[in-house]
């Protein structure tokens, strides 16, 4: 009986590890810029609709995160919202916001969710743009000129 | 920093070249110029890393930075390494206007004693220019630690203008036609950092700085206390070379010290270039994983698309 109730609770436990899991996902940082920082966070609706507006003079790092389905584009609350940029970057959502957590530091960092556009859009819009460019073939460049495109228009 | 065309299939394509040339001249007895090129754009990026307490960090590897070029992220590197800059050339740019503290000249004699004194600091290398009224003079080039070039700086009359910027469009054009081969150029700048009747702007004198790959440490000699506009100008330019400020009365010696720290804590790192536009490239230099890392850089390059 004792060990049927340890099965049970290894069990659950597994479950709920691979459901923590699940929330946090993984992306890769293929831009980065100083912009004008966000207002308070406008939340999923007003990124999908790209409405949301700025605040003051104040410059903050903006982020382009590429994610398998998702590429985000992010601003950071304050001027000093850097994070490390390393292949790969582990984040999730809370409340309309995206954290980053940083390797060696316990805190994470939020981010205003400015824009968020299917990673195949953005690979439709750059192989569009520029499929005549030598060398930026491989799918992580076009999707990254893909952004630089779809931000200087 | 520059772009240039990588070689890295030259030692393979090199001897085929030789053997090919030296079978022509056998049967023609001429022997043809071999020209090859090659078109891979390639970026060369200095930069000097400390910790938070401003010590020099020797363990870096590529996967510890990336570099954003024109906004883009770069952590794939042709090429990681430690500089083999062994040597300063160093320009010591001296603010004669009546609005520095008085007396300093003195002070940057000695300083200019010490340099001469210095493990890795060559007395050749070693150069004196000072600006005050309309334009900048070479006080010395070479000889500056003896008494000659003392009494020149000692006696360097206060001029009423102070023409910063053109001086350091000057002493960049000056580093960029006595250019050493192996060492690294430098320019102290002491000043307040007041311009008052330069023909060039900041952005003429950070864009010189660029061009002759110096880097700029400006130490305020200013005789306000309080934090000046001037102080400011200096910061912004000495950043944008990679370079550091040093504030109000920070002495010679702390100055030396950083600049010689730097050349001990610098990498270079090759990156291919991430994209064709021309004309200015911002670039900034960012850990991957410790966010106490100190990296400093010059703040872009020029990219002209070369024709073929």
């Amino acid at each position: 009986m004792r060990r049927i109730w340890l099965l049970i609770l290894l069990l659950c436990g597994s479950s709920v590890f691979t459901l923590a899991q699940g929330r946090s996902q993984e992306g890769t940082i293929v831009r980065m810029r100083m912009a004008e920082c966000l207002a308070a966070p406008r939340g999923f609706m007003a990124a999908l609709s790209g409405s949301a507006r700025q605040s003051s003079d104040e410059l903050c790092p903006e982020y382009v995160l590429v994610s398998d389905k998702v590429v985000y584009v992010i601003v950071g609350k304050t001027s000093k919202a850097l994070v490390p940029l390393a292949e790969t970057t582990r984040f999730h959502f809370d409340r309309n916001e995206l954290l980053i957590r940083v390797d060696d530091s316990n805190h994470e960092t939020r981010f205003v969710i400015r824009e968020m556009v299917l990673r195949a859009e953005w690979d439709r819009v750059h192989a569009r743009m520029t499929g005549d460019d030598e060398e930026t073939s491989s799918p992580r460049q076009r999707l990254d000129a893909g952004i630089a495109m779809r931000n200087t228009h | 920093m520059n772009v240039r065309s990588s070689h890295s299939l030259q030692w393979l394509v090199l001897p085929c070249l030789l053997l090919a040339r030296g079978l022509a001249s056998d049967e023609t007895g001429i022997a043809p110029e071999a020209v090859y090129r090659s078109n891979v754009r390639e970026v060369r990026l200095a930069f000097y890393a400390t910790d938070q307490q401003n010590r020099a960090v020797d363990q870096l590897t590529g996967g510890d930075i990336a570099v954003v070029d024109n906004e883009r992220v770069v952590r794939r590197f042709r090429s990681f390494a430690r500089t083999q800059e062994t040597r300063l050339q160093i320009v010591l740019l001296v603010d004669t206007s009546e609005s520095v503290v008085p007396g300093f000249q003195r002070e940057i004699a000695d300083v200019v004693q010490l340099i001469s004194r210095t493990d890795g600091i060559s007395a050749d290398d070693v150069s004196l220019l000072s600006f005050g009224g309309t334009q900048p003079k070479v006080i010395c080039q070479g000889d500056c630690q003896g008494p000659q070039a003392r009494a020149k700086l000692s006696t360097a009359e206060a001029a009423d203008q102070t023409p910063l910027y053109d001086a350091l469009v000057f002493a960049a054009g000056f580093i960029a036609q006595h250019h050493q081969p192996g060492a690294r150029p430098v320019i102290v700048v002491f000043s307040d950092g007041e311009d008052t009747i330069s023909r060039s702007s900041a952005e003429d004198a950070i864009d010189a700085a660029l061009g002759s790959e110096a880097v700029l440490y400006a130490a305020d000699v200013g005789a306000s206390h309080l934090h000046s506009d001037g102080a400011a100008a200096l910061r912004s330019m000495s950043e944008a070379t990679g370079g550091r400020f040093f504030p109000l009365r920070e002495n010679g010696t702390s100055i030396l010290s950083a600049v010689l720290e730097d050349l001990h804590s610098s990498y270079v790192v090759t990156y291919q270039l991430p994209d064709r536009e021309t004309g200015f490239h911002a670039v900034r230099i960012f850990p991957t994983h410790n966010l106490n890392l100190q990296l400093r850089c010059r703040s872009g390059y020029y990219y002209q698309e070369r024709a073929r």
